[in-house]
């Protein structure tokens, strides 16, 4: 589970060929966008270094840059760099190493940084007021019913909750088509039950959460007849907008403007009708691209973070004999919480059950990891709970793993084991290397065996140093 | 040459493992590939799942839990 949501939309990002890359970067906004928030900081700071260069930049000198120890840092940030095609690394005749800005990427960016030219990529507010105009509050409160309802209709339904007649009101079909496809929810002969990748769904933070489904409907794409391109250029320009601004759909293209339908129907944006000519991007729309939080959300799931500063304190109250006690009206709150929990009774404003073995069990079977179970209720622990540290009772949180253990005794990571090196030490080197990427899950240093979970990126290391070899 | 072999790292403790080398070799070694040390194999990606479910089975066959009766509620 990725934690942090722009970190989704960048594994997504790299799989993408270099023609769409090179398609993208004509928008400033996306430009800006990855430029913001897919880069390592190390990465932005090369970028702007090389910018406004007139020659490429030699292999060495960037290398005169770095302390011996920085290593991994720089390893990482050029392999980011080179996966998104932004820089390239070129040979010249001399046979020396250089790098070059991709000629697209440089331009948009000056462009975003200093403005100028007519792309009309950052939107374009309507020039005429809006007689229906609604303000940021209203826009807060429409994104957070509609992103709820989807929670809600993927939690509720699970634990039959929900009547399910109110909620297919509430939610579109197009909707419940994607979280289908998107596999969040499985459906068996009309009813409706969450899947192990709907629960890591619904525990991220809302951030991460509309990325997810976005990332779901961008895969789906080219079924609907449009341009993934066009999507995503949209969505970068969504994140640049500003809340409480209506802006035209008349500079949209035809895929934008069927977008729009859709993105109305997560919250996304806001039309005050089917064929208004403006639109209003909510919180959700605003936030895409930074790492703040999405929508304040007072009785949303939010991360530990975001919790904690958000006037709403803590509601759930766990003790040592594993009874736990949540003070909420909240219908997903409370259904959330009893996927894992045994709850029995319900107040006004409490409801109050037990941590049991087949309740965490069944949790554990669906999909849920303890380790989700335990960050939720930390970071929804009562004011009372938080004088104590850990918050939680440490039997409880012990047991809780153990309990899961129980049930999950091998953990499996697919992936490539790499032997057969000829000497000690390009053994060494390729492991350092894939260690500095982060891709090392296992080695053994006397069979000369690793384990890596990605590939892609060693093996453009080992074609490098095979033509490197060659001097 | 440096040989890249696609699969499935499957880390687990001593125990769990000698039964998974156990259920390999009544099934003509079709799950794993490579025996890596004590808590970690590599197993054919395509048969995870299938590996994991009769895994489950003869641990439920040898394992009998005592029930856990929730007396205090």
């Amino acid at each position: 589970m990725s934690g942090s949501s722009s970190e989704q939309a960048y594994e997504y990002l790299v799989l993408l060929p270099r023609q769409t890359h090179t398609k993208l970067y004509e928008q400033p906004s996306t430009v800006l966008a990855v430029f913001r928030c897919m880069l390592p900081h190390l990465a932005k700071t090369i970028v702007m270094a090389m910018l406004y260069m007139p020659t490429p930049f030699s292999a060495v000198d960037l290398e005169a840059w770095f302390r011996p120890e920085g290593k991994s840092v720089k390893d990482k940030a050029l392999s980011a760099l080179e996966r998104l095609h932004i820089i390239q690394a070129k040979q010249d005749a001399t046979r020396h190493m250089h790098y070059e800005l991709s000629k697209g990427f440089a331009n948009s960016l000056r462009q975003a940084l200093t403005g100028g030219g007519t792309h009309r990529s950052f939107g374009v507010p309507s020039s005429t007021p809006d007689p229906n105009k609604v303000d940021t509050e209203f826009l807060d409160a429409y994104a957070r019913k509609q992103w709820e309802n989807i929670l809600f209709y993927m939690v509720g339904s699970t634990v039959g909750l929900a009547s399910s007649a109110q909620l297919s009101q509430d939610i579109g079909l197009g909707t419940k088509k994607l979280l289908e496809m998107g596999n969040f929810v499985q459906v068996r002969s009309g009813r409706v039950s969450i899947t192990r990748e709907g629960f890591t769904f619904v525990l991220q933070e809302t951030n991460a959460q509309v990325w997810s489904l976005l990332i779901v409907y961008l895969r789906h794409t080219p079924e609907l007849g449009m341009s993934e391109t066009d999507v995503l250029s949209f969505l970068f320009m969504l994140g640049s907008l500003e809340l409480g601004q209506d802006y035209t759909t008349s500079t949209l293209s035809e895929t934008q403007l069927q977008m729009l339908e859709d993105l109305s129907a997560f919250g996304i944006v806001y039309r005050s009708s089917k064929n208004a000519a403006t639109f209003y991007p909510t919180r959700l729309a605003v936030t895409l691209t930074s790492d703040a939080g999405a929508l304040s959300t007072s009785d949303s799931l939010s991360s530990i973070s975001a919790s904690r500063s958000s006037s709403q304190q803590g509601f759930i109250i766990v003790e040592t004999n594993y009874r736990l006690y949540a003070y909420t009206n909240s219908l997903l709150q409370i259904s959330i919480l009893s996927l894992f929990t045994k709850l029995t009774t319900r107040f006004p404003n409490l409801v109050s059950g037990k941590l049991t073995k087949e309740s965490i069990t069944r949790a554990v079977k669906l999909g849920i990891s303890s380790s989700q179970i335990l960050s939720y209720l930390t970071s929804h622990a009562h004011p009372q709970m938080q004088k104590h540290q850990p918050f939680l009772p440490p039997t409880v949180m012990d047991q809780i793993r153990l309990w899961e253990y129980e049930g999950e005794r091998v953990e499996t990571t697919p992936g490539f084991l790499m032997r057969d090196f000829k000497s000690w030490d390009e053994y060494r080197d390729l492991k350092e290397y894939a260690e500095s990427l982060g891709v090392l899950v296992w080695h053994h240093d006397e069979k000369r065996w690793f384990f890596v979970n990605g590939v892609d990126q060693l093996s453009l290391y080992m074609k490098k140093k095979v033509t490197r070899g060659g001097e | 040459m440096v040989k890249a072999i696609r699969g499935t790292l499957v880390k687990c403790d001593a125990s769990v493992k000698a039964m998974l080398v156990d259920i390999d070799s009544k099934h003509r070694n079709e799950f794993i590939i490579e025996d890596l040390d004590e808590e970690h194999v590599l197993v054919k990606e395509t048969k995870v799942a299938q590996f994991k479910a009769m895994l489950q089975n003869m641990m439920k066959e040898k394992l009998k839990e005592p029930e856990l009766s929730d007396s205090d509620d």
